[in-house]
């Protein structure tokens, strides 16, 4: 609990929720992500951007303890994730919208999660209702569609009320109003002083939610900033990025 | 580690697989215990070690089963995608493998127990129908249904190993199937030429415990320590390679 606090003071006391310093991560002879350094404020919404097979979601494994990388360090809240005490109680993540057993409630499957984290189990019934599933919680997650899935996820990485969110395309397969919806939703969690992190390959909807970017290509840094500094004198942010990753002609 | 426990309990308990596990299982230990009891020549299953044998069917059908429930209590995560999510709540990974292991040598054991009491029933009652007369004793029969629950307890710990080490189910699975169900039997004897090594290989471990083949076997002591020690092998193979590795 001390340590919890200990690094959450630490994070806010810098600034600095996520640290990405010479990331680099090599399998074989490929190099996914190649000297990666960045950070990320607190309270922000940063669009993690890049083509297909930029290294995104690669960095996100880094940096949730799912990959080592092969040099450099990933942190959140100044520490690296694995050696977090509670880390469901200070950050949340979906990697994939489908993770779920096919046979299991949604209601039971995060009640799985909520007793490994050692979270009460009230808390299952309100992040459902936070994220419109409790008309279908006890329904086996085969008969949701794709969204309900989505929602699934995301309900389970709020279970422990995290300061960082990190989502890989969260708008994947999602229908207009599915869009609309997390977008409203990552905007209310940034309100309230949290910090997400959303990787993207679809620029007009990053766009629109997001206020900081990070833009990789190739596995290397290619931007970061603030949006509106890289969307200056009526560049949009599709030119920027074109632009910079060098495809525009 | 209590609450990774609990967590994994509510995992077997929240979908259909082991119950669907179970029932497979009680319907083939049936299946095979009656089939021998009624099929074999009399003067032949007059024999106490025949008898042993065809109710040993339980024991053996147990520890293929629990082998399995082992194995897919990771390989089914990894299948759905839920170990990334379980992981990310407990990335001190070796935790979770011990929390895997801890209740499936429960649900391995409760196998054991079910098909070592069922098979010893349903052969009873089809070679008393046979006027055969059962030469087993109260002890035989408290070995059979013992031996069952320690050596599925113990496969359903090596499952979960397995499981850690080979990652992807369907190998996985079959892999399992095919060692106890054939490689096993090749190498027990001394059809392959190498003496009698087979008998220290863990399905032949496992007959051992429940007092099949006292004179080709280990005594069903020294069957549980060898057992055991295949099991606290693989469960420690199985969190290094779970530490170690990254995850899909």
């Amino acid at each position: 609990m001390a340590d919890r606090l200990g690094d959450r003071r630490n994070a806010l006391s810098s600034g600095t929720v996520v640290e990405v310093r010479s990331l680099t991560k090599r399998y074989g002879g490929l190099t996914a992500v190649d000297d990666l350094t960045f950070s990320l404020p607190g309270g922000t919404i940063t669009g993690f951007l890049g083509p297909n097979g930029a290294g995104k979601t690669t960095t996100l494994r880094l940096l949730l303890g799912l990959a080592e990388p092969t040099a450099g360090d990933a942190l959140v809240l100044g520490r690296r994730y694995r050696e977090l005490d509670q880390p469901a109680r200070s950050v949340g993540a979906v990697l994939e919208s489908n993770d779920a057993h096919p046979g299991r409630s949604g209601r039971d499957h995060l009640r799985t999660l909520a007793l490994a984290a050692e979270i009460p189990p009230g808390r299952v019934d309100e992040v459902l209702a936070l994220v419109d599933l409790d008309a279908v919680a006890t329904r086996r997650v085969r008969t949701y569609s794709l969204g309900m899935r989505q929602r699934l996820g995301l309900a389970g990485s709020l279970l422990g009320d995290p300061q960082l969110l990190v989502l890989d395309e969260p708008a994947n397969g999602l229908d207009p109003a599915g869009v609309h919806w997390m977008r409203r939703f990552l905007r209310r969690f940034a309100e309230e002083g949290r910090t997400v992190l959303v990787s993207s390959h679809m620029l007009a909807e990053a766009a629109q939610t997001v206020d900081h970017v990070v833009i990789i290509d190739r596995g290397r840094l290619v931007a970061s900033g603030r949006l509106d500094e890289l969307t200056r004198r009526g560049r949009t942010l599709e030119d920027a990025f074109l632009e910079l990753t060098g495809v525009a002609s | 580690m209590r609450a990774l426990v609990h967590a994994e309990l509510l995992k077997q308990r929240s979908t259909r697989t082991v119950a669907g596990l179970l029932a497979a299982m009680l319907g083939l230990v049936s299946a095979a215990v009656l089939l021998h009891s009624l099929a074999l020549p009399a003067e032949e299953l007059e024999r106490i070690d025949l008898q042993r044998l065809v109710f040993g069917r339980g024991e053996f059908l147990a520890t293929l089963f629990a082998a399995l429930v082992g194995a897919m209590s990771i390989t089914s995560e990894v299948r759905h995608g839920t170990i990334r999510a379980t992981f990310l709540v407990s990335p001190k990974r070796e935790r979770v493998v011990g929390a895997k292991v801890a209740v499936s040598i429960v649900v391995g054991a409760s196998f054991g127990v079910a098909a070592g009491a069922l098979a010893v029933g349903i052969g009873t009652v089809a070679l008393g129908t046979r006027g055969i007369d059962v030469l087993l004793e109260g002890r035989d029969y408290a070995l059979l249904v013992a031996g069952s629950a320690a050596a599925a307890a113990l496969w359903a710990a090596i499952g979960v190993g397995v499981g850690a080490i080979v990652r992807n189910q369907v190998p996985t699975l079959v892999g399992i199937c095919a060692w106890l169900l054939f490689f096993e039997g090749l190498l027990v004897g001394d059809a392959s030429g190498l003496g009698d090594v087979g008998r220290f290989l863990p399905g032949a471990a496992a007959a051992a415990i429940g007092g099949q083949g006292p004179d080709g076997l280990l005594a069903p002591g020294a069957g549980l320590v060898l057992l055991a020690a295949y099991a606290a092998a693989a469960t420690v193979v199985g969190m290094l390679a779970t530490n170690r590795r990254d995850v899909a």
